[in-house]
Order: C-alpha cells, then sequence, then structure tokens
C-alpha cells in the first residue's frame, strides 16, 4: 500500500462540525451517491449497483471479511413479496466499538449506504439492529432517521421516484449472540436469540422466512463512497485484497486509545506507536488481540512489517476480525487474559447446541482453575483437546471463536502458562 | 432410483418422501444416535449427536458425468465439517460414513457425549428414566468410558413442579428442547420455554404459569434424560419391573394407543403408543389418570342385596343361581337389557345374543357424548371408547328420554357397564321397582342401586376390540391377571423380569391385586349351562370369528390383522352414521 497513510484524509468519519445534522451533511455532498443513482436508474440500474459495489470489493467490517457486493448478488429474483435488509450495529466482540462512532458522527452516511444497498437488492425495510447497551447511541441515531424521513430519503417515494423504503430501528437486551447474524434476525422477530441452522441461508430464507440480507454497519458506510468515486478509486485505498477505510480500535494500553480512521494496510506497530501514541508509562509491547476478542492473539516478536489487511495477518497465524486492537503491554498477565476471554464466551453461550453450551464452560473453569494456581500440565493438553472437540461441530461461529484465542494463546504463550503450572499446588507429582 | 451410500453399502431412497439423511438411516434399521430430533417436530440439530461425515460426488460441469478417480471410483468431495445427519437432505449419490466406518465419526459422537455428561448429575440410580433413557443407553453404547470434568459442575433447579402432573429436575436437562417444541407445534399451547443462556439455561413456563397443558405428560414421554417426569409415577417403580402390555385408552372416542405398565398385576402407568392413523406419538393427560380405574374402587366378587338396600359380598354360584331364577320367573317381554359404548365390541355382542336367546328385544345403548368438550385433537365430545362399536353391532340406539321409558315399563333391567345413574340419564328411584343386574368393572351409582352386581372384567384384563370415533376397531391385551389367569398360562400375556424369574412367595407378591371377576362370556357360559342354553366362547377370539363371518362390515377383519396393522379402518364415519 501507499506509505502516505499518515496524510490519508478520513472518508467515513471526516472532520467536518455538526455532520450528524442532515443540512450539514447535505452542504457536504451528503445524498449525492443515492441521487446520482436514482436520477438516472438506467445508468444505475440495480444489477449495475451491484456489479459497482462486488468491483470494490468492500470486505465485510464485522469481522468476516466477506466481499459485500457478492453477497448481495446472492439474493433471489425479486417476487414481489417483502425483502429485507438487517443492519448488524450490535457490535458486542470485545475491543470493538467502531459502529457507534458512525451512528454518533456520521449516521447518515450509513443510512445512504443502506438506502443504496436497499435499491439495489430491491429490498424495503430496512432494519438497523443495535446493541442495547448503547441506548443513548439509539436516540442519536433515531434523530438522523427522522429527519431523512423528513427530508423525503425515507418513507413513500423517495426523492419523488416510485420507490419506497423504510428503516426501523431495533436493540437488543445485551446479548453477545444477537450479533451473530441468524441470532439477530431471531431476535427482530421478537424470538430468542438463537442462531438458526444454514442451509437455508438468511438471502434465500431470512426474516419471517423471506429473503434478507445482513451488512455490518461501516460496511454498509462504505457504499456511497463507491458510488460517488467509482470501483476502481476505492481499491486503490489500502492494501489490494482488502481495500478501503477501516476504523481502527484501539484500546489497552496505549497513551491515546479511540477510533481511528485509516485505510487498510497500516503496519500495525505503527498504529500503536504514531496512531495511538505509544504504550503506556514507556514500557514494552508484550503482545496484541488485532481484531477483536476472537482474533488470535500475536507475541510483539510476531510483528515485525505486519500490517493490518487480511493476508499479512493471516500468514502470521492471526486475522483482521473488526479491527479492534487490544495492546498489551509487558507486565500484562496471559493467563489471566486468556481467563477473562474464556469467562467472556461462557458467559455468552447462547446454550442451543452441546459443544459450545458444555465447552465454554469447561474452557472458562479449567482456566480459573490454571489462574488460581491449581493448574497441571495435563490441564494445558486437556484445554487444547476440549477446543478441538468444539470446533466446527456447532450451529454458528461462537464456539469457533471461544476456541481459538485458547488455543493460540496456549500455544503462543506456552511457557507462561507451563510456569503457572509447575508453581501450582499440584505440581509436586 | 437415486441412490446413497452408508458405510460403503448402496441403497436406494423415493426423492418425494423428501427424507432427512437420520431418518433415512433409522428407516433402513441402521443407528446413528441423537436426542433432540423427533419425527414429528421441527428439526432443531441442537444435540448434535447425530454428527457424521457426508460427501457428494464430484460432477463434470460440462457433462454432468461423475469424475472417476485412477482407480475407476467416483471421486468424493467431503464436507469440510461433519454434518448433522437430521438435518442433511438425501442427495443423489450421497456418501455417509456413520459411527459403525468411520474412527473419526465415533470419536466426534464420543466427544459430544462427554461434553453432554459433563454437567449432567449422573444419579441415574435414583432416576426414573434410567432404564428406559436414551442418554443412559447411548452413553454405554457410544460414550466415553470416563470422565476428564475435574471441575465443579453446574447447579440448577431441582424439583420443580412446573404444572400438577410435570416435575422438573433441571441439572439433568440436556436442553434438547423437544418439550418446548412440542408445546409450540403439536399441542399449541406454548407453555414452555428455554430461559437463561449457556449452561445454566433450562426449560420453564413463564413467571407466574403453570404447565396445565391437557397433553402435558407427552413431554416426560419425549424428554430423552430424566429431566420431566410424571409427578404422579415418580419414584413407584423401576422400568424393569415392569411388564408393558399394548392396549387402547377408554377415557374417549378417539381410542388413542397406549401400553399399560403393570407389576404385581396392577397397572402403574400408561403411555402411548405410537399410531399415525390415530394418535401419532401422543395421547391426553386424562387418559393416563384411568390406570387408577384398573386397580382401585374395583367390584370385586359378585354382590347381591338382601335385606333392603344394604348390598353384600356372594358366591359365584349364588350369583348365577339368583340370575336363572330371575330370568325364568319373569316374562321375555318384560326384561330390558341395555347395552353400553363403554364396554367392548365382543362384550355387547355375547351380552346381547345371550338374552335375545331367551327371547327379550334387542339391547339398546345411548351414546355418551358431551357436546363441546373435545378438542379436535385427541379429546372428543365422546367420552365412550365404542359408540361406533354398539353400531356396527346394531344395538338400538335410543336417547336418553326412552331409556328411562323402557326401564321404567319394565320388570327386571339388566345393565353391561354403564353409569346410567351417575351419567343422569336414571335416577337410583327409577331403579327401585325393577330388579336390576348390573355387570361392572367398578363401583358406581348404577351399581349401588343394583340387586345383582356380577364382576366383569376391565380392558386391562381381556382382549377384546373397540371401535374410535372415526370407525377404527383397535383391540386390547390383557395386562393383569384376575383370580382366575395365570399369565404363564396366557400366552396373550407379557411376562416382565419378576414374573418369570420371581416366584409367589416374593414379597413383593400381592394376591389382593388380582380381582375376583369374570370376562362376561365366561360368567354368560355359566348361566347358559344353568339354563340349559345352546351358549359357549371360550375366548373373546371366537366371539369375534363369528362376528366377522355374520357381519358384512367385518368380514375381512380379525385380530390377527388388527394385530399387523394396529388396527383396522371400518368403512363408516361417525357423521354418517348420525346423519
Amino acid at each position: 500500500m501507499a506509505q502516505d497513510w499518515k496524510s490519508f484524509e478520513p472518508l467515513l468519519i471526516p472532520d467536518i462540525p455538526n455532520l450528524e445534522r442532515i443540512d450539514v451533511y447535505e452542504e457536504n455532498g451528503g445524498y449525492d451517491a443515492l441521487k446520482k443513482i436514482l436520477k438516472d436508474q438506467d445508468k444505475w440500474s440495480r444489477k449495475s449497483v451491484v456489479e459497482e459495489v462486488k468491483q470494490a470489493n468492500i470486505r465485510g467490517r464485522g469481522g468476516a471479511g466477506f466481499n459485500a457486493g457478492l453477497k448481495w448478488s446472492f439474493m433471489p429474483d425479486p417476487d414481489g413479496g417483502p425483502r429485507y435488509l438487517a443492519c448488524n450495529g450490535d457490535e458486542s466482540e470485545p475491543g470493538t466499538f467502531k459502529d457507534r462512532k458512525i451512528f454518533e458522527f456520521n449516521p447518515h452516511l450509513f443510512i445512504e449506504g443502506a438506502l443504496i444497498a436497499s435499491y439495489a437488492m430491491t429490498v424495503d425495510t430496512i432494519y438497523v439492529y443495535i446493541r442495547g447497551e448503547y441506548i443513548s447511541w439509539v436516540d442519536m441515531f433515531q434523530k438522523a432517521v427522522d429527519d431523512a424521513y423528513e427530508k423525503g430519503y425515507l418513507g413513500e417515494n423517495i426523492l419523488g421516484t416510485d420507490i419506497s423504503i423504510d428503516l426501523e430501528i431495533t436493540y437488543g437486551a445485551g446479548a453477545y449472540i444477537c450479533g451473530e447474524e441468524t441470532a439477530m434476525l431471531e431476535s427482530l422477530e421478537g424470538k430468542r436469540g438463537y442462531p438458526r441452522t444454514k442451509p437455508p441461508f438468511p438471502a434465500q430464507n431470512g426474516l419471517w422466512g423471506r429473503p434478507t440480507t445482513i451488512n455490518n454497519i461501516e460496511t454498509l458506510a462504505n457504499v456511497p463512497l463507491v458510488i460517488n468515486n467509482g470501483a476502481d478509486w476505492y481499491g486503490d485505498i489500502g492494501s489490494e485484497e482488502h481495500p478501503g477505510p477501516v476504523l481502527y480500535g484501539i484500546s489497552g494500553h496505549v497513551n491515546k486509545p479511540g477510533v481511528y480512521e485509516y485505510p487498510t494496510g497500516v503496519p500495525v506497530l505503527d498504529l500503536i506507536n504514531d496512531v495511538a501514541g505509544g504504550i503506556r508509562g514507556g514500557k514494552d509491547l508484550k503482545a496484541i488481540i488485532p481484531g477483536g476478542s476472537s482474533t488470535p492473539p500475536l507475541r510483539a516478536d510476531q510483528l515485525d512489517g505486519v500490517t493490518m489487511n487480511s493476508d499479512s495477518l493471516k500468514d502470521v497465524g492471526s486475522m483482521m476480525g473488526t479491527a479492534g486492537m487490544v495492546v498489551m503491554d509487558e507486565d500484562t498477565d496471559m493467563v489471566d487474559v486468556l481467563w477473562r476471554i474464556a469467562h467472556f464466551y461462557h458467559h455468552e453461550s447462547c446454550g442451543q447446541c452441546t459443544p459450545c453450551r458444555e465447552g465454554t464452560g469447561w474452557l472458562e473453569k479449567v482456566l480459573k482453575k490454571i489462574k488460581d494456581g491449581e493448574g497441571e500440565m495435563k490441564d494445558l493438553d486437556l484445554l487444547l483437546d476440549v477446543g478441538n472437540q468444539m470446533e466446527g461441530r456447532t450451529i454458528c461461529a461462537l464456539a469457533d471463536a471461544a476456541v481459538w484465542p485458547v488455543r493460540h494463546t496456549i500455544n503462543r504463550f506456552r511457557d507462561e502458562f507451563e510456569a503457572r503450572c509447575k508453581k501450582s499446588v499440584h505440581a509436586i507429582a | 432410483m437415486p441412490e446413497v451410500f452408508i458405510d460403503g453399502k448402496r441403497y436406494e431412497y423415493d426423492e418425494e418422501k423428501d427424507e432427512m439423511l437420520l431418518q433415512f438411516i433409522l428407516d433402513q434399521g441402521l443407528e446413528v444416535p441423537f436426542f433432540c430430533y423427533h419425527p414429528s417436530m421441527s428439526i432443531p440439530a441442537n444435540c448434535r449427536q447425530c454428527m457424521v461425515k457426508v460427501g457428494t460426488p464430484v460432477k463434470d460441469r460440462e457433462t454432468g458425468e461423475f469424475e472417476l478417480d485412477e482407480d475407476g471410483e467416483r471421486k468424493i468431495r467431503w464436507f469440510p465439517k461433519f454434518q448433522t445427519s437430521c438435518s442433511t437432505r438425501l442427495q443423489d449419490g450421497m456418501v455417509v460414513l456413520t459411527q459403525e466406518s468411520s474412527e473419526e465419526v465415533a470419536r466426534a459422537q464420543k466427544d459430544n457425549l462427554e461434553f453432554i455428561l459433563i454437567n449432567h448429575p449422573l444419579d441415574c440410580p435414583i432416576c426414573d428414566q434410567a432404564g428406559e433413557c436414551p442418554l443412559q443407553i447411548q452413553t454405554y453404547k457410544y460414550g466415553p468410558e470416563g470422565s476428564r470434568f475435574e471441575v465443579k459442575k453446574v447447579h440448577k433447579p431441582k424439583h420443580v413442579d412446573l404444572g400438577p402432573r410435570v416435575t422438573l429436575d433441571a441439572e439433568r436437562c440436556i436442553n434438547c428442547t423437544r418439550c418446548v417444541r412440542f408445546t409450540e407445534e403439536i399441542s399449541e399451547t406454548h407453555q414452555l420455554t428455554i430461559v437463561d443462556r449457556g449452561d445454566s439455561n433450562y426449560p420453564t413456563t413463564g413467571p407466574g404459569e403453570t404447565f396445565d397443558d391437557p397433553y402435558s405428560l407427552n413431554t416426560v414421554d419425549i424428554c430423552p434424560v430424566g429431566a420431566l417426569t410424571s409427578t404422579d409415577f415418580r419414584f413407584k417403580a423401576r422400568v424393569w419391573e415392569m411388564n408393558q402390555t399394548p392396549s387402547i385408552d377408554i377415557t374417549n372416542g378417539k381410542g388413542c394407543n397406549i401400553d399399560l405398565w403393570t407389576r404385581d398385576n396392577e397397572v402403574l402407568r400408561i403411555t402411548p403408543r405410537q399410531n399415525k392413523e390415530v394418535n401419532d406419538y401422543w395421547m391426553p393427560d386424562e387418559g393416563r389418570k384411568a390406570y387408577e380405574r384398573f386397580n382401585e374402587n374395583r367390584v370385586d366378587r359378585p354382590y347381591i342385596k338382601l335385606d333392603g338396600d344394604n348390598q353384600s359380598n356372594t358366591s359365584w354360584n349364588n350369583a348365577i343361581e339368583t340370575f336363572a331364577e330371575v330370568l325364568e320367573s319373569n316374562n321375555p317381554g318384560d326384561i330390558t337389557i341395555i347395552g353400553s359404548p363403554h364396554a367392548s365390541v365382543e362384550e355387547n355382542y355375547v351380552f346381547n345374543k345371550f338374552f335375545n336367546l331367551l327371547g327379550t328385544s334387542n339391547a339398546k345403548f345411548t351414546p355418551h357424548v358431551i357436546p363441546g368438550s373435545g378438542d379436535g385433537f385427541l379429546i372428543t365430545d365422546d367420552q365412550a371408547p365404542n359408540t361406533n362399536g354398539c353400531r356396527v353391532i346394531k344395538l338400538d340406539e335410543t336417547d336418553e328420554q326412552s331409556i328411562k321409558a323402557t326401564v321404567s315399563a319394565a320388570k327386571v333391567v339388566i345393565i353391561l357397564s354403564d353409569d346410567l345413574i351417575g351419567r343422569d340419564i336414571l335416577s337410583s328411584s327409577d331403579l327401585n321397582d325393577p330388579y336390576t343386574i348390573s355387570f361392572a368393572t367398578n363401583n358406581t351409582e348404577t351399581t349401588k342401586a343394583s340387586d345383582l352386581v356380577i364382576p366383569i372384567t376391565c380392558i386391562a384384563e381381556h382382549a377384546a376390540s373397540y371401535v374410535n370415533v372415526d370407525g377404527r376397531i383397535q383391540r386390547s391385551y390383557p395386562a393383569k391377571e384376575t383370580k382366575y389367569t395365570n399369565r404363564r398360562l396366557n400366552l396373550e400375556m407379557s411376562e416382565g423380569r419378576l414374573d418369570r424369574f420371581g416366584t409367589n412367595f416374593d414379597n413383593w407378591v400381592s394376591e389382593e391385586n388380582k380381582v375376583d371377576c369374570l370376562p362376561i362370556w365366561d360368567f354368560l357360559n355359566k348361566l347358559g349351562d344353568r339354563l340349559g342354553l345352546d351358549f359357549k366362547y371360550d375366548h373373546s377370539r371366537e366371539i369375534f370369528a363369528e362376528l366377522s363371518n355374520s357381519l358384512d362390515i367385518l368380514s375381512d377383519v380379525s385380530y390377527e390383522r388388527m394385530d399387523e396393522e394396529k388396527g383396522v379402518q371400518l368403512p363408516i364415519k361417525q357423521e354418517e352414521v348420525k346423519a
């Protein structure tokens, strides 16, 4: 990627005061992309919008990194019945706090993106699912939606066309699992947030059995940029296989934690030292979790030349995830960190299917035992074994997300875990 | 025909049935362990126990032909993960490896059972489900030998009264959601849901709600562990101590297929027996309570009124003598006989035939219907199991008023198994004048008002057939002995472990549980002997054979056919009979 990432001007959350106000947004070219499409529907047919977005290769920002346009193209042809776009603003993965910036500072960019997506997929209703803890952001975003309705961007006959799209905000009640796309659909339907078995996939059988596409908030906020500037322009931002601007959420032992917008492909160490102001107290870096708690952690010595894009992170054995990076300094106790992560997944497992319901608890309890100085060496192998028994055998990916940090933290910091077990009360044998 | 290969063996399947792999495997008589799947409910694939390895053959995109490897075998593209066979649709050419041929699959199933067991209390020795517990059985077959779980188990509520009939032990629950799905999809009361999450979740009712679903006990049957138990049956008997005998529910007109579970000649519980044509896997709770009437409040030895209104027990000889004298001293025209929709086809038939031989007119009967009490599912307005059976053998169907009129005009009234006073058709004063003889299984208002009561066998003690509201004829088997039957000599009676290996001197054996009663045909044989009638039936089978020969509608029906086909649909419908 270009070396000039430092001079990058933010696109998702540009430095414009009061951009959350619809008049300010409009003054700064807001809703131009939507107008451009709706005014010239011959040029911007629904198919060609999908094609353009697919071409731009917006990789889903919710963690899986799937090409958004390709996902849109899975929707079946319209049959006259209702079709839905479900926007996932549940972001509850520890280390992730980017979408709320969009709700707060540039909500109309997301609304515009969702409208373009709805046009492209012939969707008539947009649901925005926001995590329950974000109740103030729900209020902020509701204001933006009300304004958009008032100005005729939402509702009946948008901008004088025969296209009508509604947007409704729903919020969860604090369950991580409702960020899983099919559990979110269940929750939207008013049911218990249990992930669905796939197939059938949501594009065929989603909300109330109708075709539904689920996109992350940040993913949709990228769409107007692509329409305004073209897929080629977008593809030139950041790294080639994973282009575009990204909201990096940096937390942990850094001097300036926060959400920072830069292109993909920024070197990890630059993000820590230049963007986030370096490690707190001048200490040394020990490890990072690159993209939310489920992505495998990396040791400091693994980070040379590693950049924040999917290929580079994959090479060193981790993932981009949500780009919510947790930075840990030399004093961090990795056993404690892993126990805390395992505790989270144990607490958040929905309990629907066996390996995850039982396995997450087992992992946490054994880690607690090690943390409390009662671990044995055989517990480490047990943890890896339990993880293998869980991975790939469940309905959704929560079990996988719970297993990866356990496996990789133990493998990458094994000496620390072994030291703890050897010092334990059971170590005499 | 499309084909699948299971453990290397080829099977053909019917594409139109749109079957799932697990059901297909079970239909072939093969086995894959499972807990949450139930053939009559939706498929949540949540227990993850039925994992198998699945692959599909690789096809050349252009020619559509199967691609072959060097050995000329079809190339198989294996799914990267194990698939739950319950939710995997059959596909032409699919290759399946189960635990029988794949160590990988066997290991995965073992792993899953290890997970299920880590928070299970393993209290089989005190659990009612033990002996008929899918978790216990499958753990022995496919589970790990020990456990590596050395930390603390999760604790959850125990002995919770979910409702009047069902008790929950949440720790035993493995969250298969069968009970929840039952109330959502079958009984449609939506009374149960899963609460809490992760390893602390369990099924329960909403706050302040009780689980009083009229079908609630079915959840106990389908619970694959001992989490839901019957409050009434809890701790009464171990499963392996009981005999299981097929029978028919007699509490309403649907004729749900059931099993009677007996120990030492007491019926201890009733569970539904699967019959797709009648009740599928289900039955109403009301029908399960009927076991009490087979054990308690029975007419035991004949009763006779000697002084005023006081009844006392009498000998069979005296009962026969008295009965004969009453018949001999009265004009047949003055004798009214009343059959019963509560009694079987055979009982009604011999009852009617015997007295017709003496010259009485045809037996009357009045249906026992309470309009509006049915629910359109398995509870019917008809309160009796054999209304259509009385119609089939052409008894005189009359309304309640005319029964009353006939009775008041008669000098002798003979009633078969019908509590006409309890049903408010007659009052006890109606029976003051005529000499009343009741054939009865249980003490009722009507037997109390009778001058002579002859104890007869109930459905749990004889083989007999019943025609349900839909015109389906089904039969019962003897499940408990009377004073005059012997389990070891009666080929139709099942023998449980205790019957086979115990002796009459075991301390659990109680002769009291055997009722002093006779099948009505046995009694009528004796009465016929006394009266010099040509009347003799050794078994209800003979009675039915005679009926089958004389009635067109039953001409191709036999006990054997009922056994093989789980009952036979007769060409009648209740609506048609009424119209």
